[in-house]
């Protein structure tokens, strides 16, 4: 009933002057990944700012770039290959901050299947999330030149669900994981680390920006918005911080908003601790070189690019420098 | 603003002339039935391209019919490979292992009453089930590729069509069954020449049923793993690119491909049950 | 008491085969682990082992049992670890496709029936509606109607819950609404009946029958749609956002769990609809 009159609420002064209400649409399900805003909202940052902040979790069906587009979201937490993706296919998003620092991604493979180094990838297979998630795995491939088209010499690419079976079940030699999340539930499962080879986007120099604060660019023109966008930055990242300071809290106050009730205590405490490691050494500002870098890889693509044309105005730090300065 | 009153005008006159074939002696013919609900269509899709153009709908959002038709020109090679994976590897061998373990079985328990009392309850309950919730676990089982979408589509369409057969076979009347005793005829041949025509209609409304659920197992199962083609595949990664020109592309392959489906086995319906009486015209 | 007894074997049944699957299937898993750790294990020990995974590939049933019990009755059911309080929200969800089908399908089926016009144009794409995988366009309907300002996740659910629940209720009502024989109208018309006192006095209460015998199809794929429509589409709460919360965090026992908890929905929706429908059927003097 709250939800439904929020929701009408929002609705209501959704296009009025009121610009103190902000929706943000998460990447995915409520976890520790998102801890920092669930702790600014617990711990009344957001509240302090002025702002009245809805979260909206996300799903596997649920396009974050596709939510703010229909505007169902004021910003939204997308991860960058996506996001400059998107402003190609004629969503002009912005980056307006950058919580996390590092890349999370990986490759986990068993031992047994033989690989060692990227070149032993050949004639494996290989499971990839997609939904935008692709994009940092494919630039990758294109760099170290294997197709992923199945042509033999290449690597057989399998969309893997969203857990670590294909890997348990031995469907696949490797698979996506982020050091917060799946790499523990193959270790939950039962195989020991020195079963296991890992490689990391981040040591590959194949990393791109995760989890960071996208708005769209004509609403950024806007004065009263972008106050208020300075509020939000400015309020998250406080949460943030508290997060990475007080870990257990943080994954108790996700475990709070988790709707589901399926979700582990076990599981989110050891999340936010792994997520502490890739806020570390942000301030929510974007790091400009880390994004050229992102750009750099995901033009690299290639026959098959992810993005055709470096980006610009793909990220501002008009945001980041007021909520910062103060 | 005049792309929309101009697809609100052509609507109007589809709807006028539609309602003038509807009464005039055309609507007896097979040609007329054949144009009134196409020009209704047609009508849809003019309205809906109007409604796009004339509001500026985002192309992220809605994209405009013509926008589809020519993505759908475009990436004839693309969508043929997602048909064949997901229509003719997971949903049809799924269909035809599913039925044919049905009728196996419906024949199997067919002599013991005792079986039939215990298995036709249990049966129905099951075909009421949200059956697409086992999808994951069966991915989990079979593997990514199309085996583990025959396997929800087997699941998926197995007790449906088994509860419409063992309805099915208990159809024929007393009479007609005592009238083949009195012939001498054994078990075999009255299953054969007497209670599975009988049961026909049955089965066939059973088949009907269990086509759609096929399309529609297939592309979930999709959802939880997959090799990077399929037509499950291609709407959950192509909603994630924004490419929803591809997206509604592939939906337009599913309905055509779910509706050749079930016309396909309405045809062989109306062959194999033709002195019916719901088949006389 | 004879009816019980069959149903029981089957299901006795059911479940020696599934221990046996159980094991067969679990086994791999305990010999693959003995080879890493460079053990053996007998097979008394493997059995054992099988029955208490904590992330079973097929989980035996009392394992399933224990979690449909701790989900049920382990704490409050207004609490989010309720598996009651997200079958209610499924159930919500079921009851307000179900409401919204119902309604689309009757009126639908009377414009069918009364507008020559209609049924030629619009009855053959309800078949063709039918055949399009309703999964495909879930993320569809969320963005549509963000756009339109729904900005919560009950009506999409709904939507697609009515997108499946409409076409056996309009099936039947197109039935009902026509059977009235050519002989029965022609005595509404020698009363001087109008057109809308036939619809009331004649057509509508010849099709209650067929329009009862359609609910229960109607409601079990009601719950379909509304299962579906929380499973893929971010809807953070029901029984199938529970099913991809424990996909995800690979629970297999949570998704069990979820799974026969919409099966005893199912089953107690269905009995309710079959007991309304004997009551009308009763009202309205149908003997049985």
């Amino acid at each position: 009933m709250k939800r439904l009159l929020t929701a009408a609420f929002l609705a209501a002064v959704g296009t009025g002057a009121q610009a103190e209400d902000v929706t943000l649409q998460l990447k995915w399900v409520t976890q520790a990944q998102f801890a920092g805003y669930y702790v600014a909202q617990a711990k009344g940052f957001y509240e302090e700012e002025g702002l009245n902040v809805t979260i909206l979790p996300g799903g596997p069906d649920i396009a974050p770039t596709q939510v703010i587009a229909g505007g169902g979201a004021d910003v939204i937490v997308e991860w960058m290959p996506a996001a400059l993706a998107a402003r190609e296919k004629g969503l002009p998003l912005v980056n307006i901050a950058q919580p996390f620092a590092s890349s999370g991604m990986m490759l986990t493979c068993l031992k047994e299947s033989g690989i060692t180094t990227p070149a032993d990838f050949a004639d494996k297979t290989l499971g990839v999330w997609f939904f935008g998630n692709e994009y940092p795995f494919l630039s990758w491939m294109s760099q170290l030149g294997l197709a992923t088209d199945g042509s033999a010499g290449g690597v057989t690419v399998l969309k893997q669900g969203f857990n670590v079976d294909p890997l348990l079940q031995k469907q696949a030699a490797c698979i996506s994981t982020m050091t917060y999340n799946e790499y523990w539930q193959v270790i939950d499962a039962g195989i020991t680390e020195d079963q296991l080879v890992t490689f990391k986007y981040e040591d590959q120099g194949v990393a791109t920006l995760e989890d960071g604060l996208y708005v769209l660019e004509d609403r950024l023109a806007d004065p009263a918005f972008q106050e208020t966008m300075v509020k939000f930055v400015r309020a998250s990242m406080k949460g943030w911080k508290y997060a990475e300071a007080n870990s257990d809290e943080a994954a108790m106050i996700v475990l709070e908003n988790d709707q589901t009730g399926a979700q582990t205590e076990n599981h989110q405490k050891r999340m936010m601790g792994e997520i502490a490691k890739l806020t570390a050494g942000s301030n929510g500002a974007l790091d400009v070189a880390a994004a050229e870098r992102t750009v750099a890889s995901l033009l690299a693509g290639g026959s098959d690019p992810v993005i055709t044309k470096a980006p610009e105005g793909a990220w501002t730090s008009m945001i980041t420098d007021k909520a910062l300065a103060n | 603003m005049s792309a929309l009153w101009l697809a609100v005008g052509f609507w109007l006159a589809a709807w006028a002339l539609n309602v003038l074939l509807a009464g005039s002696f055309l609507a007896r013919t097979r040609a007329g039935r054949a144009l009134v609900p196409l020009l209704f269509g047609v009508a849809v899709l003019v309205l809906w391209e109007g409604l796009v153009r004339g509001l500026n709908v985002a192309p992220v959002i809605l994209p405009a019919p013509s926008v589809i038709a020519a993505k759908i020109g475009a990436e004839l090679p693309v969508l043929w490979q997602d048909f064949a994976q997901t229509i003719l590897k997971g949903a049809i061998p799924g269909f035809v292992i599913g039925a044919g373990a049905a009728f196996v079985t419906a024949i199997a328990i067919d002599r013991s009453p005792f079986l039939q009392r215990g298995l036709l309850p249990i049966g129905n309950f099951v075909a009421a089930l949200p059956i697409v919730g086992l999808a994951p676990i069966l991915v989990m089982w079979f593997g990514f590729d199309w085996q583990s979408k025959a396997a929800v589509v087997v699941v998926m369409v197995f007790f449906p069509i088994l509860v419409n057969i063992v309805a099915g076979l208990q159809s024929s009347e007393r009479m007609q069954r005592d009238l083949m005793a009195t012939w001498g005829a054994s078990y075999w041949q009255t299953l054969w020449k007497l209670r599975l025509p009988a049961a026909m209609p049955f089965i066939f409304n059973g088949l009907k049923i269990a086509s759609t659920l096929a399309l529609i197992g297939a592309i979930v199962a999709e959802f939880f793993g997959s090799p990077v083609y399929g037509m499950g595949f291609r709407i959950s990664t192509e909603v994630g690119r924004l490419g929803l020109d591809m997206v509604w592309a592939t939906i337009a392959v599913a309905a055509l491909a779910g509706s050749v489906f079930y016309g396909l086995i309405t045809l062989i319906e109306r062959w194999v049950t033709f002195w019916h009486p719901s088949q006389r015209h | 008491m004879s009816r019980a007894l069959p149903v029981l074997t089957v299901l006795a049944g059911i479940v020696v085969l599934w221990y046996a699957a159980a094991v067969w299937m679990n086994a791999t898993w305990v010999y693959d682990q003995a080879e890493r750790a460079g053990t053996s294990v007998a097979f008394r020990d493997m059995v054992a082992e099988t029955m208490t995974q904590e992330r079973p590939l097929l989980p035996p049933p009392h394992q399933v049992g224990a979690e449909l019990w701790k989900g049920l009755f382990g704490q409050a059911v207004t609490s989010k670890r309720s598996l009651v309080y997200h079958a209610f929200v499924t159930f919500k969800g079921t009851m307000m496709g179900f409401g919204l089908g119902i309604a689309f399908g009757v009126l639908l089926a009377m414009a069918i029936v009364r507008f020559r016009a209609v049924d030629m144009s619009v009855m053959p794409w309800a078949v063709i509606s039918q055949t399009i995988p309703i999964v495909a366009l879930a993320p569809m309907i969320i963005v549509v109607s963000s756009q339109l300002g729904l900005t919560g996740r009950d009506v999409p659910k709904a939507i697609i819950a009515a997108y499946l629940s409409f076409f056996p209720v309009l099936v039947s009502m197109v039935k009902g609404l026509r059977s009235p024989d050519q002989m029965q109208l022609d005595l509404l018309k020698t009363y001087g009946a109008g057109e809308w006192a036939t619809f009331l006095k004649l057509r509508l209460p010849a099709s209650m029958p067929y329009f009862f015998a359609s609910l229960k199809v109607a409601v079990a794929a009601s719950l379909v749609g509304t299962i579906v429509g929380e499973l893929p589409t971010g809807a953070i709460e029901g029984l199938g956002a529970r099913m991809l919360i424990g996909s995800q965090f690979g629970e297999p026992l949570i998704m069990w769990a979820a799974l026969f908890a919409a099966a005893i929905l199912a089953g107690l929706l269905i009995l309710v609809v079959g007991f309304v429908e004997r009551l009308a059927r009763r009202r309205m003097g149908v003997p049985g």
